[in-house]
This record gives structure tokens, sequence and C-alpha cells, in this order.
């Protein structure tokens, strides 16, 4: 896979189901299956070098959440938020590939994220 | 719970935060005494008055939540609004009932053995007819009751989350309990703080005993719709925003339609 990101090959192997969307396989028709995500940093958040992502539909935004939790190597302390359609977090457990339906347009979903101590 | 409100007129931007915390609006400054003060904002934080604002009034407060409420109308989502007899201050209210492993009531190990199979029977006794199946999945799940309060605070001018929990049969979830039923997506974040986060509180209208979400960091997570909204010039429900974000970590599922589906005050 050549690409410019500098990605921890440890979440590489975690998480199969969450790939470089420049690195697709070409032929093989994966758009039933993942969707593009456009991952765009808000506030004073960490910019990810690596933005599209293929990510599988049935994949949770938690679970989305933690993988970029991972990449930015956010400390225990600090919790990661979401937004779809500018201005919505959406539940943890909601599958990516249902925002894809809602809010997604010219072919991916667009999050924004934003990090903080957020509580107390 | 609601310290005093001073107001006091200037016609300088006061820009200097200590324990207190300067709200300008224009030319009027209103001190506000805040409760848990300590930690120092800075200057740019001072909630112009401008369409990013992350505070509320609460006539916007009230405003919001009647859109919020039309929604929830069309598709039963459970929410009504309690008007205070006699006042013009009124808050958001939510049952749900939401079926949890035994495993988060283990806290109080006096009552979850005796606790679990009184659930358990009530819910067989309902379901006799069912198949065995259905029988043997509610076995697993306890059940538990959260109410949900959607308040204004006046001395944050921000919404504040405030819950009770109880099990069906009416015994009140201790603190540890509500801590462990935190959803997993913040349960990490949680334990690094609890008692900044989520405490046992009195409600300020009902003056009785509930907890409630810490609201001092609202802005942070705030700021960022406020300003990606105001960037593409659309106007948002700041409730909408605020309890999509707030709700989740207290298992309160907030649809997605009512991100596109309430519209903003006026």
């Amino acid at each position: 896979m050549s690409d410019n990101a500098e990605s921890p090959t440890e979440t590489q192997k975690d998480d199969p189901s969450i790939q470089h969307a420049a690195t697709e396989q070409t032929g093989a028709s994966d758009e039933k299956k993942k969707i593009d995500v456009l991952l765009k940093a808000v506030g004073d958040a960490p910019i990810m070098k690596t933005k599209k992502w293929s990510v599988e539909r049935g994949r949770t935004v938690q679970s989305l959440a933690q993988f970029i939790s991972r990449f930015l190597k956010l400390e225990a302390s600090e919790q990661l938020f979401i937004y779809v359609n500018q201005s919505f977090a959406p539940s943890p457990d909601q599958e990516v590939g249902v925002l894809f339906e809602c809010f997604g347009s010219d072919g991916k979903l667009v999050l924004h994220y934003c990090k903080s101590q957020a509580w107390g | 719970m609601h310290l005093g409100i001073f107001k006091i007129t200037y016609n300088r931007t006061a820009t200097h935060f200590m324990d207190d915390c300067f709200v300008n609006l224009g030319e009027e400054v209103i001190l506000t005494l805040l409760q848990n003060s300590g930690t120092s904002k800075s200057a740019n934080m001072a909630g112009e008055r401008n369409p990013a604002s992350c505070y509320l009034d609460e006539r916007t407060f009230q405003l919001c939540c009647q859109l919020f409420l039309q929604h929830s109308e069309t598709i039963q989502d459970g929410w009504s609004w309690e008007q205070i007899k006699g006042t013009d201050e009124g808050f958001m209210k939510k049952t749900v009932l939401m079926p949890v492993k035994p495993s988060v009531l283990h806290k109080q190990h006096e009552y979850s053995i005796q606790d679990e199979n009184m659930v358990t029977d009530d819910i067989q006794a309902n379901v006799e007819d069912e198949t065995a199946g259905v029988q043997a999945v509610c076995e697993i799940h306890a059940v538990l009751r959260y109410e949900y309060h959607v308040l204004y605070s006046c001395s944050y001018q921000i919404p504040v989350l405030y819950f009770r929990a109880s099990t069906l049969d009416g015994r009140p979830l201790s603190l540890e309990e509500v801590w462990s039923n935190v959803h997993p997506n913040y349960r990490q974040r949680l334990q690094q703080g609890p008692w900044d986060t989520l405490t046992q509180q009195e409600h300020p209208l009902l003056g009785q005993p509930f907890f409630m979400l810490h609201p001092c960091r609202t802005e942070e997570f705030m700021k960022p719709a406020l300003d990606l909204a105001q960037a593409e010039n659309k106007r948002m429900n700041y409730i909408v925003t605020w309890l999509s974000v707030v709700g989740p970590v207290l298992r309160l599922d907030v649809p997605l339609s009512y991100s596109t589906e309430v519209s903003a005050p006026d």
C-alpha cells in the first residue's frame, strides 16, 4: 500500500474494515460494503494526514471514534466528538452506513471531529 | 443552586476572568458567579453576542425546546414540557425504560440478587403466553427506569441535563451504578474524573435528588458545532445539537431525524 500518511501499523492490522480510500483494490466492487468517509478537524483538533477513509457500512460511530482517537494518539482524559451535518452528534451506536444514506453527498460522508476534556 | 446575578453597565469590553465570568453583551456586562469556578477562560470565550456564542438566553432555550418538542410529537419520541406553576420557567422531560445487564446493578451487593429475581418475576408474569425463547431473553436483563430533564441554567446560561434512575420496583440507583451504566464510548473519560462529570445534585426546580451531567465545559463541544454552522451560514437549534452530544452518554437516544427536521428559532 502506498500512501503518504503516517498511520500506525497496528491500526491497519486491527481494523481491516477501515482502510485508506486511496488504496482500494481496483476492480473490486466495494461500494455496497464500504462507504467513503471524509474526516475534517474542527477547533484545535489535530488534523489527520489521511482524511479520506473507506469504512464498512456496519461500522459504528463509536468504533470509528476509537480508530480516530488511536490514530491521533489521544490521551485517556480526552474525549473525541464527531459531528454529522455540521452540528449533530450521531449516537455512538449508529452505523456509518446509515449516516451515509442520510447525509452522504458526492459519494462520501463528511464527518467533523474535535477533541476536548469536555466533562466537568 | 442559583447564585446572584448582578447587572452592571459598562461601555468597555470586560475581558478579564478570575473566579467570576464576565460576559460581554454589547454595552451591558453581566456578572455571574459560577459555582465551580476555578477554570480560567480565555478572553475570546467571553460570549460576545454573535451567532457563534456558546451561551443561550432563556428565551432562546424555550424556543429551541418548543421546536424540539414539535418533532418529538411527530415521531412519538416521548418528550414533554413541564411548566412550573406560576412562573415562566419550565423544562423538557422524558422517561425511558431500558434493559441493562444485571452486572450494572451489582454495585449494591445486598440488593442485586433480590432485584434481579423480582424484575424477572415481573417480566415472566407478563409473557406467560410467549415462547420460551422470549422468556429466556427477559431473564438475562434487568430493566431500569431513567427520567431525563432538560433544564436551563441561569448561572451558566446553557442547558443542563438532569436525570434520575431507578429499578422497576422503585429503588433509586446509586451513583456507582449510574456510572457503570454510562455508555462505553464515554466510560474511559468518565473514569478519569467521575466526580467532575456526573454527580448527584438537587433538582433546582423540583428540589428532589437527581443526577446531573456537569455543564462547565459545554462550550468545548458546542463551540465547534456552532462555528461550523456559522461558516455554512446555517442556523442551528442549540438544544438539538447539545442533546445529541450529551444524551448518548447517559443512554438517551436522539434520533437522526432531529438533525434535519427541527428548525432553528428565528
